[in-house]
């Protein structure tokens, strides 16, 4: 078999074996691997922003939250049903990416990374002033359904469908203006790039899939309020994620996210003040040791293609 | 009503542009904004919390160790990390930064906790006429208006003062001038970094504070320098007054919870229709 055939075998394998799992898995181990479906649609959407343009966004979990409260809202005050509910709330996020990013990434330099850094504030203040309709502090409930595993096979298409999308636009014109802009924005433009609209499409593209994954597990967990789904310690795990597997590459983040949770989960979940800590120096060491990530590393010592 | 609000609004914008110059001469020297700002500024107010309640020193005699002591964690912070990444992407510096501001904030959690922690000292106000000044804030402005006037005095007349000026206009010209950049940069993170552990030791007169009130006052100093215009360091006098004011009058009309929305929404609406800040661009 050539490499493209196993390029392309490898992982469609892995997707049969995760599609047959949930007929042979224990509840914990489906939950378990819903949750990674949910951290790769996570990294992979910060990874098209980020790692793609350069432009950091630290508040990406204003997205999650934005589309779990658009969907729980949903599911809960009008009746609809999940998966309706989910894409609505795919939609909500885009609806937000846009009003934060018109106006800050028409401007080169820091102020989109401060703007997204205070976003995350000011939804959960909005969640709390509109109590009436997103509960407030006191929460919200979602009629109780056991939908398990529909969502886990929803959750887990979304991630192939960030994964497959990374892959198409660094495949693309789109993709290499992209990363133009990521590496001289000022000759990008000189080229006639429209700099300024490119980012913003980056942007849209990677507030969807965190809102789909907000509102899926919003209604997974039957019950949402502001501290679960605005929390700044999910945002910081996407940046690890993607940093540690490698930024701007299709699957830097997915291997960051199976790495960082299965660690998360055997390790760390026994000193739970020690690892949001070991999280700020991993993002320092990552950026001053090995800025590429770990795929990256790889991608230069054997020579694999950018694709990878 | 409004004189109230005007005056509680120059009293607390004083501390804003404060603490907001510190970040505009990073911004204007090195070409980074310190996401760790404001954990630094944490830092400065435990500081004062801890020598005024443990060896119970007067928490105003305190301001110049906290200073001393963030110039310090400035200095080595630069030195250690923040040079590497000055010419490089600015998604490294943002990224490092952001980092160091993570590791502050749970390494304070850690050694602190996340109680609320108040010092108890001079508490009430002063009545005025009709206006009542809180005692606390009264202090806070001579103290940051003091402080910054030394900064200006030191940026406007002294040699240093001027080799930030020169390195902060061109960096290359400045060394071919014979000014020593390296040093410059670090002596400049050690300045910015006492300026907002003044600020930190003021708020912690003022109200309790907990590992993780630094984000905001990052976020905050950045409006401050939006307003006023970046690399602009007399606009961040301006801008600190300015939103302490439109902080001040929007708490008279909205609840609690939105007040905090308001400077969001001035930060979003002035990047859409005056993005050079309301003095205009770099001028130092």
């Amino acid at each position: 078999m050539s490499g493209r055939h196993v390029a392309l075998a490898a992982p469609a394998a892995v997707a049969l074996a995760l599609a047959a799992y949930p007929a042979v898995a224990s509840g914990y181990g489906v939950r378990a691997t819903l949750q990674v479906f949910m951290w790769i649609v996570l990294a992979g959407s910060w990874n098209l922003i980020s790692g793609l343009t350069g432009y950091v966004s630290f508040g990406h979990v204003a997205f999650f939250g934005a589309g779990a409260y658009a969907g729980a809202i949903l599911m809960s005050k009008a009746g609809w049903p999940w998966l309706a509910a989910a894409l609505v709330g795919g939609v909500a996020a885009v609806v937000l990416a846009l009003v934060i990013g018109y106006p800050c990434l028409r401007l080169k330099g820091p102020y989109f990374a401060i703007a997204m850094l205070g976003l995350n504030e000011v939804l959960r203040a909005l969640v709390s002033y509109f109590e009436g309709l997103t509960g407030g502090g006191n929460g919200l409930s979602l009629p109780t359904l056991d939908a398990t595993i529909p969502i886990y096979y929803v959750m887990g298409l979304t991630a192939v469908t960030v994964i497959a999308l990374t892959y198409l636009i660094i495949t693309s014109r789109f993709g290499l203006r992209l990363m133009t802009i990521r590496e001289d924005e000022v000759a990008a433009e000189a080229m006639g790039i429209d700099t300024a609209r490119h980012k913003l499409y980056a942007f849209l593209l990677s507030a969807v899939g965190p809102g789909i994954a907000g509102a899926l597990t919003a209604r997974d967990q039957g019950y949402i309020e502001p501290i679960s789904v605005f929390p700044l310690a999910t945002t910081i795990t996407m940046i690890v994620m993607v940093l540690f597997g490698g930024k701007g590459t299709v699957w830097g983040p997915v291997l960051g996210a199976v790495v960082l949770f299965v660690t998360q989960e055997v390790v760390w979940a026994r000193y739970p003040y020690v690892h949001p800590l070991l999280f700020g120096a991993i993002i320092v060491a990552v950026v001053l040791l090995m800025p590429r990530g770990v795929l990256g590393i790889l991608q230069i010592r054997y020579r694999l293609p950018r694709t990878i | 009503m409004l004189g109230q609000v005007v005056i509680s609004g120059i009293l607390s914008g004083a501390l804003y542009a404060m603490v907001a110059l510190g970040l505009a001469l990073i911004f204007g020297v090195m070409r980074i904004i310190n996401v760790a700002h404001g954990p630094l500024l944490m830092l400065g107010a435990y500081t004062t919390y801890f020598l005024s309640t443990v060896l119970d020193v007067n928490p105003y005699l305190t301001v110049p160790v906290s200073m001393a002591v963030l110039f310090a964690v400035g200095v080595v912070l630069e030195r250690t990390l923040v040079f590497r990444v000055v010419d490089a992407p600015e998604l490294s510096s943002l990224l490092l930064t952001f980092g160091v501001s993570i590791a502050l904030v749970n390494l304070a959690q850690l050694l602190f906790t996340s109680d609320l922690r108040s010092v108890e000292y001079l508490t009430g106000a002063w009545v005025v006429g009709p206006f009542a000044l809180s005692k606390t804030r009264v202090v806070a402005f001579v103290f940051a208006g003091t402080l910054t006037g030394l900064a200006f005095l030191l940026l406007g007349w002294t040699k240093l003062g001027k080799a930030i000026r020169a390195t902060s206009q061109s960096r290359e010209v400045a060394m071919v001038c014979g000014i020593d950049v390296q040093r410059i940069h670090l002596v400049t993170f050690g300045l910015a970094s006492a300026l907002a552990a003044a600020g930190g030791a003021l708020i912690a007169v003022i109200v309790a504070i907990q590992p993780e009130m630094g984000q905001t006052w990052t976020f905050k100093s950045f409006l401050v320098i939006v307003l006023g215009g970046a690399g602009n360091y007399p606009g961040a006098l301006l801008g600190g007054i300015l939103l302490g004011l439109i902080e001040q009058v929007a708490s008279l009309f909205l609840t609690t919870q939105l007040s905090e929305v308001v400077a969001y929404v001035l930060l979003v609406a002035i990047l859409l229709v005056r993005p050079t800040g309301l003095l205009g661009g770099r001028q130092t």
